[in-house]
């Protein structure tokens, strides 16, 4: 391997990049972009459930009762039904999520210290919104009854208080817990950019060209690889700004960590889309497996939402042969737990591993087309 | 007419078929994806890491790691003796959760009978990196504590009638399956991601290749071209719905308890829809690397404003009303909504109208922008 061939191929590639406004903006532009536009959307902290009511008491308890389950923002009282027929169609649609029935004599009840049972018919499609209405409204009601029905003393009943601590996110604030997260997902789009470049190449027969040349094959490759990851390096520091000053993430690490770790992360993903390649013939299907194989699957498998699930072999295997998962992991760190390399040489050494072999693996794949 | 629209039809599938590996990738890699992430979403968030520091070391005290334990979210894995050491499992991620119990636990709640108990304050920590995995084990473990608190009460005398009897009734998904929720949502976002691929570089592709002056030179009318082009595409999603359908109810068992011809009607409609948006953004793209970027944009704000990831109901108006021209929204509305409630056209009609309007918008969109290359 000669570097002044290396260089030149390297200098050929940038070019390539720098002059080509799609090119550029896909590589360098595009994270900081879809990160904007990403981190909008999940930052939508508050949960609201729509109510519908049916009040067969009609008394001024049982409106208090209402009134206090939505004094506070997460129940919206949007329909007040007259029979229990009505509340079908309200669920069926989706208009309401959860439907509240007030029996009659739900006052005499309560005033004369007896039990009375309300039923909430609840909505569970989705069973993260279900059960956190469950809570919300068990709350509210214990809430109610604490402060109208009983005249015990309420910290004899809560005798044990709780202190909930969140570490390195105090507020609990999803938009600084997903903008870190999002930044693996929308840093694959450089990766994106090198499957279309080498694809192209031998779409356009452009490909031929070089082989006529004395560059060989690992030459090519380690150039447009290296090529690739210093303006993909470039896109992570457009998307760390934009975390920064834009969203008021908090980054506690340090910078050249920061960089470095993407590098690595860079290299795993480009590896392995340099081998896949070998085998591709058009942009579409390399489009395709970027799309099934890296972006879709980190959505849902990467830790992004819900934490990686460890509930079977199978599962965890999945989640951790994406690269993402392991980048979701260290840019948490870096942003808000502002660690040093300590606590990430797991996953980091997990991404070099990966892009090292995959690496050696298209290299070796790629030197028999040549030859 | 007939004959020319069957010609592309044919000169595509023929096309399609001779990538081999674009092929199997069409075919098969959904059907894949589908089972892989289902396997993994189907327990929720289970089992989290806990951390125990136990200061009192009392048999009430064990009780309640016994007690958080069992809870289904978490798992106890770390016991240990100082403060200290919790820093050190959340900040390497080997802790979700920890517990610290202070001493004099047992005694100050258990002493002073039966007069009411004095407080104690039980810590919770967490790691809020993860926002979600942090508010659903804070409260999980707050839910053991205030049974604890509440069967501490009744014990120390103060008899407090629980006034009013909280019955809650679960529909659609009595179990709170949370795989009866995810699949029918993948299996539309899968088929969307396909569809819309398919059709988005049928143009552009011979575009950069040149081979649509070619097609110009023939007969070929504009919308024979696009009907040509667009039928291989819809005919390629509704197969991928059709074996990924059969899939969510033989291997996921995921429950169908609407009609299956509305269901099948309906995602014909989405696929026609989102072919359409396809061959739009296929016609205005230069190269094949145009419409790549297109089709990635495009999907990163469908998946967003799909309603899956995020409640749409939360977002501000303006972006619910944008929300209204996601044709996936409507279709993720539309799978669930059949599958797992069972509803039926009187419902729905609403997300079909909209997909309805949508599809005709796209494809006169489409004709026009074909119309316009083949010029």
């Amino acid at each position: 391997m000669s570097p002044r061939r290396l260089v030149a191929i390297m200098r050929k590639e940038i070019l390539h990049i720098v002059r080509d406004p799609r090119n550029l903006f896909l590589v360098t532009v595009s994270p900081a972009f879809l990160l904007v536009l990403l981190s909008y959307v999940f930052s939508f902290e508050v949960q609201q459930f729509n109510l519908a009511v049916l009040d067969l008491d009609r008394t001024s308890l049982s409106r208090g009762y209402q009134a206090s389950l939505t004094s506070i923002q997460d129940l919206d009282l949007a329909y007040t039904v007259d029979s229990y027929e009505e509340i079908d169609p309200l669920l069926l649609e989706g208009m309401a999520d959860v439907a509240l029935v007030i029996p009659p004599g739900f006052a005499a009840k309560v005033r004369g210290g007896q039990e009375a049972q309300v039923q909430a018919i609840i909505d569970g499609t989705d069973p993260f919104a279900g059960s956190q209405a469950i809570n919300i409204l068990t709350s509210l009601s214990a809430a109610f009854v604490a402060g109208a029905g009983s005249e015990g003393p309420a910290m004899a009943r809560q005798p044990v208080s709780v202190l909930t601590k969140a570490w390195y996110n105090p507020g609990l604030l999803s938009l600084h817990g997903m903008v870190p997260g999002l930044l693996a997902i929308v840093l694959i789009m450089p990766t994106l950019a090198l499957a279309l470049a080498l694809t192209r190449e031998k779409e356009t027969g452009t490909l031929e060209g070089l082989m006529a040349t004395p560059v060989l094959g690992a030459e090519y490759l380690v150039g447009k690889l290296a090529a690739y990851i210093v303006t993909g390096l470039v896109s992570a520091l457009l998307a760390l700004l934009v975390a920064v000053l834009w969203f008021g993430v908090p980054f506690r690490g340090s910078l050249g960590l920061y960089l470095l770790l993407a590098a690595d992360y860079f290299l795993a993903c480009m590896a392995a889309v340099a081998v896949v390649a070998n085998f591709v013939k058009s942009q579409q299907t390399a489009m395709f497996i970027v799309l099934l194989i890296f972006i879709v699957p980190s959505f849902f498998l990467a830790g992004l939402i819900t934490p990686v699930s460890t509930g079977s072999l199978f599962s965890m295997l999945t989640s951790y042969v994406l690269p993402s998962t392991h980048f979701v992991e260290i840019s948490r760190v870096v942003f808000l737990k502002g660690l040093g390399l300590g606590p990430m040489l797991q996953p980091a050494l997990i991404l070099l591993g990966m892009g090292l072999g995959a690496l050696a693996l298209g290299l070796f794949s790629f030197r028999k087309k040549v030859g | 007419m007939f004959v020319r629209i069957r010609n592309v039809i044919l000169k595509e599938l023929i096309q399609f078929a001779r990538d081999r590996l674009l092929t199997a990738f069409i075919l098969l890699a959904p059907v894949l994806q589908l089972i892989l992430m289902a396997q993994t979403v189907e327990r929720g968030i289970t089992e989290q890491p806990l951390a125990i520091l136990d200061l009192d070391r009392s048999r009430l005290s064990r009780q309640l790691i016994v007690d958080l334990d069992n809870s289904d979210e978490l798992q106890l894995q770390f016991y240990v003796d100082d403060y200290e050491r919790i820093r050190g499992l959340l900040d390497r991620g080997d802790a979700r959760l920890a517990v610290v119990i202070p001493a004099g636990f047992a005694e100050k709640l258990l002493a002073v009978r039966p007069a009411a108990p004095q407080q104690v304050q039980v810590q919770v920590v967490t790691d809020g990196t993860n926002t979600m995995a942090a508010s659903v084990t804070t409260s999980a473990a707050a839910n053991v504590l205030s049974r604890l608190s509440s069967d501490l009460a009744d014990a120390s005398g103060v008899v407090v009638p629980e006034l009013i009897d909280f019955r809650t009734n679960i529909r659609f998904n009595p179990t709170m399956d949370v795989r009866d929720y995810t699949v029918p949502a993948q299996l539309g976002f899968i088929i969307y991601q396909v569809t819309l691929a398919v059709a988005a570089l049928g143009l552009a592709r011979e575009r950069e290749l040149g081979t649509m002056e070619q097609l110009m030179v023939t007969p070929l009318r504009p919308f024979e071209l696009t009907l040509g082009k667009g039928l291989p595409a819809i005919a390629i999603g509704g197969l991928n719905f059709g074996v990924m359908w059969v899939i969510s109810l033989t291997v996921f068992g995921t429950p169908m308890k609407g009609s299956a011809l509305l269901l099948a009607a309906l995602s014909l409609l989405f696929i026609t829809t989102q072919v359409g948006w396809g061959l739009v953004l296929s016609a205005i793209s230069r190269t094949q690397q145009q419409a790549i970027l297109f089709v990635f944009i495009q999907a990163m704000v469908d998946m967003t404003f799909s309603g899956f990831l995020v409640s749409v109901k939360n977002m501000p108006e303006i972006l619910q009303t944008i929300a209204q021209f996601v044709p996936l929204r409507h279709y993720l509305a539309i799978l669930r909504s059949v599958m797992l409630k069972g509803a039926g056209l009187e419902e729905l009609w609403p997300n079909a109208a909209a997909l309805l309007i949508l599809g005709v918008v796209m494809w006169l969109l489409g004709l026009r922008a074909v119309a316009r290359q083949l010029d």
